[in-house]
């Protein structure tokens, strides 16, 4: 048992440093053509069904996808961009539901539904357990102690 | 007899077969007329004929490119080569009500075949009458809203447009649909037993058992043509996107979220007689959310790629959904006592646990996905705003239930029943933990970053190590009857899931795009590649004409993606060419093309790591559903619950 | 759904049902209402602002400057040679600057939608027009007017605001027309 305990520690040890390792040493900060392609993707093509401004290939969305670059260039912040790209085409652009007004609904009832989901179980758990504890009774014990002597 | 006139008299016979059908039922569980099977066999098999005859003409109107159809007038073309004629049906609206209704049609007739036997017992009674029903509402579709045999007269010398030429260019097109709909329909008949169960009351195990390999088979059809669909848009549409949370998409994932929920919760009740009413709802959904999901494709409310065009379709299938919707609650609500199961869960650690555990996490991902999905429809019904939800949304949403699903399908399988100590666990499970960290080494050494797709491939490891684990006790114990069954054939389905979760994660993290300019002789890098422009070619076919460039990968072979213009249906299209490998995909795809011999192409390229695994794991998934529908050994109905985990032969329950 | 004695409770299903009714019946009532896609509108969100910023090198060498132009009015329009609408509104666009041509008081500037120098160059030189055009940079300023589509004009009051958006193709007298009816709307 304690060889397996030491095994287990050292499964613990070795996932946990991976995991810091990777979130450390994610690359090297995204190269501008990277940042621009990552923005490029949360953006919906205006003109397109349902395509990302990254995915489609009409004028359009060339267009923007050269602005984001020029923007990335200049050092503007992800929330700069969204704004600039939001102002000209409408809300509908960003793929991001924003978490302010009504929209923030999309975000928190998942958290709400997971979290009622959660409490749900703990507590059907908890009252199984609690109802259907199979042990034994003092009457069960005698019956037991019965049966033994007459042996 | 022309094409059309033959094709409506069959549409009408079929529909009048599904109400003599109903009627016929009807009569017979009211003790009526004892002879009822015989004539529903007979409607059935009429029917049946009808959907084929129905299925045959327009087939042979599109291949014979018949312009006196309406439906061929406007889809088919002379251009067209003959393979995308047959596949040309189901490109477009009324043509694919006509591909459901006969594999429809083929479903009802096994049923009736397969449950000959049992002609006398009232659930196989009800579950025809509702199968009937559900026929009679497609029969009924192609009657009026979405009739597909309507005339036209065609001037001299007409020559149709052809299909939408995205869809003609690939022969995965000719395959996606039928496979899908083999999987949607299929599920119909589990449905319409939970239906016949709940209206006799008898809510017991004998519905689950005798649909068993119906709902296997259904879903192991559902999955491959959802993945064959992300196969297909991946080779189509140029940008190296297989999945993009489009509502489409999404309207054929949620069926199998709650499909694969049902397919796990049966076999809890199948063992304690528990979580009858989880397996009741979670049937139903799966019926109604592809009802749900041929609205969301058919009726324009949401955007997507893959829309047909709008039509008038939209109200029927929303009535049609509302009406399952309604008799399905008022059926549970009115049973609602005999659902209560005779058990309880002893233990939240045990295997029943384990798949309560599964169902509310399937049902979250479910959930989470159809709200994103409408809540555009939702915000603008309340505040008039048109908003998007897309890639950002979804992947943050759904990615801790993805973890949480990879780790129990680590765990589930080892877990015995009623419950499990610590020691089992911590033994059982030490080899795949170890797999999993081992895993997440080998990535780290390899180059990978972030720590997200390390926790995906950590926990990938640790899930493909458990089902490793099972297929070796099980073939040590049994030889190569080891890997049949439907525990064995599980485990070897859960090994394509890990492997599309590997490469999904490591497709999404690590892919590069990048747009390039290149005269001929450039070369350009991208993510460890070199793509050289050598030259552009122009070539025409029967249905179009298309410009490629030649691009050669890391100096090797030239891949040549294009443009193509169909001149009869007025559209230029890009047609993308891609490099796969074991470690990665190079999609090409060409913006533009340069004006003079000499000039620049605008190229786009897209790097993606490991795609080629998606669909090897997607395949993986299928050989082992067909593993899983193949007898196993026999379960010793001797054997205390708690003993280790067998495969067995479901136990006919006697009336 | 629990072993052994214990008081009646409400029970669960029924509770589970309801809520499901009521979330159906939303879901069904939303799908019912829900205008079809093909039908929303895009909305033109740089009326009544600043005119973004129009400045570079025209096909002929001259340098344009859209803020020089304070106190008229301006077309600005997006083309492209290909496209069928644009081809055909050209001729109405040239009828327009030969109006405005001795008042001074509107003008045109055609931007270039996804063309080459080349192919602009060619295209004014067969049809005609001799107004401003512009074929570099061009992508940001259609971004910049929120441009998803050819042929779009943008009407640019003499105060500099972005006044009218027309799409798919004008005629003379509808931007004569459209120039009317603001000037009358402004002066009420």
């Amino acid at each position: 048992m304690n060889r397996q305990m030491f095994s287990w520690l050292g499964v613990l040890v070795v996932v946990g440093s991976m995991l810091v390792f990777a979130s450390v040493d994610d690359g090297g900060p995204a190269t501008n053509a990277e940042r621009a392609y990552d923005l490029a993707k949360d953006f919906a093509c205006p003109v397109c069904h349902g395509q990302s401004v990254a995915q489609s290939d009409v004028v359009v969305a060339r267009n923007i996808r050269r602005e984001i670059r020029v923007w990335v260039d200049e050092g503007q912040s992800d929330d700069f961009i969204r704004e600039q790209l939001v102002d000209r085409f409408g809300e509908d652009i960003d793929y991001t539901p924003s978490s302010e007004g009504i929209t923030s609904l999309v975000w928190i009832l998942p958290v709400v539904a997971g979290a009622v989901a959660l409490g749900g179980l703990i507590v059907v758990f908890r009252r199984w357990r609690v109802d259907g504890d199979v042990s034994a009774t003092a009457e069960d014990e005698e019956l037991v102690a019965a049966a033994r002597e007459d042996q | 007899m022309s094409n059309s006139a033959l094709g409506a008299a069959a549409v009408s016979i079929g529909v009048a077969c599904a109400l003599a059908g109903i009627v016929v039922v009807a009569l017979g569980l009211a003790g009526r007329r004892p002879k009822w099977f015989s004539d529903a066999s007979l409607l059935v098999a009429v029917m049946a004929a009808a959907g084929v005859i129905a299925f045959a003409v327009m087939e042979r109107a599109l291949i014979t490119r018949d312009f006196t159809v309406a439906f061929v007038a406007e889809h088919g073309s002379h251009q067209t080569p003959a393979l995308f004629n047959f596949a040309t049906l189901w490109s477009a609206l009324e043509g694919s009500i006509i591909l459901w209704t006969l594999i429809l049609c083929g479903y009802v007739v096994a049923v009736v075949r397969k449950f000959r036997d049992r002609r006398d017992d009232p659930m196989v009674a009800w579950a025809l009458l509702t199968l009937f029903v559900v026929c009679l509402f497609f029969f009924g579709l192609m009657l009026g809203p979405a009739a597909p045999f309507g005339t036209f007269d065609p001037p001299i010398g007409y020559d149709g447009p052809g299909p939408n030429p995205l869809l003609q260019n690939h022969i995965l097109m000719a395959f996606h649909p039928p496979v899908l709909y083999l999987g949607y329909v299929g599920f119909t008949v589990p449905f319409a037993f939970a239906i016949s169960a709940l209206v006799t009351g008898r809510v017991g195990e004998g519905w689950l058992l005798i649909t068993r390999r119906w709902t296997v088979m259904a879903w192991g059809f559902l999955t491959l043509g959802i993945v064959l669909g992300a196969w297909w848009s991946y080779e189509t549409l140029g940008w190296g996107g297989y999945w993009a949370w489009d509502p489409v998409e999404n309207a054929s994932f949620l069926p199998w979220l709650t499909g694969t929920a049902y397919l796990h919760s049966v076999m809890v009740q199948e063992r304690r007689g528990m979580l009858r009413v989880w397996n009741l709802s979670l049937v139903v959904s799966t019926f109604s959310l592809t009802i749900l999901g041929t609205f969301i494709t058919r009726s324009g409310v949401l955007q997507s790629v893959h829309a047909f065009v709008e039509s008038g379709i939209g109200p029927a299938i929303l009535s049609f959904f509302a009406l399952i919707v309604v008799v399905s609650l008022g059926l549970i609500a009115w049973r609602g006592d005999e659902l209560r199961a005779p058990g309880s869960i002893d233990s939240p650690v045990s295997r029943e646990g384990a798949f309560l555990a599964n169902n509310v996490a399937f049902a979250a991902f479910a959930f989470v996905v159809l709200l994103g999905t409408i809540f555009p429809l939702i915000v603008e019904a309340i505040d008039g705003r048109t908003i998007s939800v897309g890639n950002p949304y979804f992947d943050r949403m759904t990615m801790p239930i993805g973890f949480v699903l990879l780790f129990m399908m680590g765990v589930a399988p080892v877990l015995p029943w009623r419950k499990a100590s610590g020691e089992v666990l911590s033994q059982r499970l030490i080899w795949p933990a170890w797999i999993g960290a081992a895993a997440m080494v080998i990535a780290a050494l390899i180059g990978a970053r972030g720590w997200a797709p390390m926790l995906a491939f950590g926990l990938g490891g640790f899930a493909g190590g458990a089902a490793a684990r099972q297929l070796v006790l099980a073939t040590r114990r049994q030889g190569w009857r080891g890997f049949v069954g439907r525990t064995n054939g599980g485990m070897i389905v859960h090994f394509g899931v890990v492997l599309i979760a590997v490469a999904f994660a490591a497709s999404n993290a690590y892919v590069r795009q990048g747009e390039f300019n290149l005269l001929p002789g450039q070369t350009a890098e991208l993510s460890g590649h070199t793509l050289t422009y050598e030259g552009s070619d122009f070539r025409e076919y029967s249905n179009r004409s298309e410009r490629t460039a030649r691009i050669s990968i890391d100096g090797g072979q030239a891949y040549e993606p294009g443009i193509a213009t169909y001149p009869f249906a007025g559209q230029t299209i890009g047609v993308p060419s891609v490099r796969s490998t074991w470690r990665d995909d190079v999609a090409l795809s060409v913006l533009k093309f340069p004006e003079g011999a000499n000039d620049a192409v605008l190229l786009r390229a897209t790097i993606q790591p490991l795609v080629v695994w998606l669909w090897i794991g997607g395949l993986v998934m299928a050989a082992g559903t067909v593993l899983a529908v193949m007898p196993g050994r026999r379960r010793n109905p001797l054997l205390p619950v708690s003993a280790p985990v067998e495969t067995h032969e479901p136990i006919d329950v006697p009336q | 759904m629990s072993s052994g004695d214990e008081a009646p409770q409400p029970r669960p299903v029924l509770w589970v049902v309801a809520a499901v009714s009521v979330v159906a019946a939303l879901l069904l009532l939303l799908l019912a209402t829900g205008k079809p896609a093909s039908e929303r509108a895009t909305d033109g969100r740089i009326l009544g602002r600043v005119a973004p910023l129009i400045e570079g090198p025209t096909i002929d060498n001259g340098w344009y400057d859209i803020d020089q132009l304070r106190g008229q009015w301006v077309v600005v329009n997006f083309f492209s040679t290909t496209c069928v609408p644009c081809i055909r509104e050209h001729p109405e666009l040239v009828k327009f600057d030969q109006r405005h041509a001795p008042t001074g008081d509107a003008s045109v500037v055609s931007i270039s939608f996804d063309d080459s120098a080349d192919a602009v160059i060619e295209f004014f030189a067969d049809n005609g027009g001799d107004w401003p055009v512009l074929t570099e940079n061009t992508g940001s300023v259609a971004v910049n007017y929120g441009v998803t589509a050819v042929p779009e004009s943008y009407l640019v009051a003499p105060s500099g605001i972005v006044a009218a958006k027309l799409v798919g193709g004008v005629t003379a007298d509808d931007l004569d027309g459209q120039m009317a009816r603001l000037t009358q709307e402004a002066s009420s």
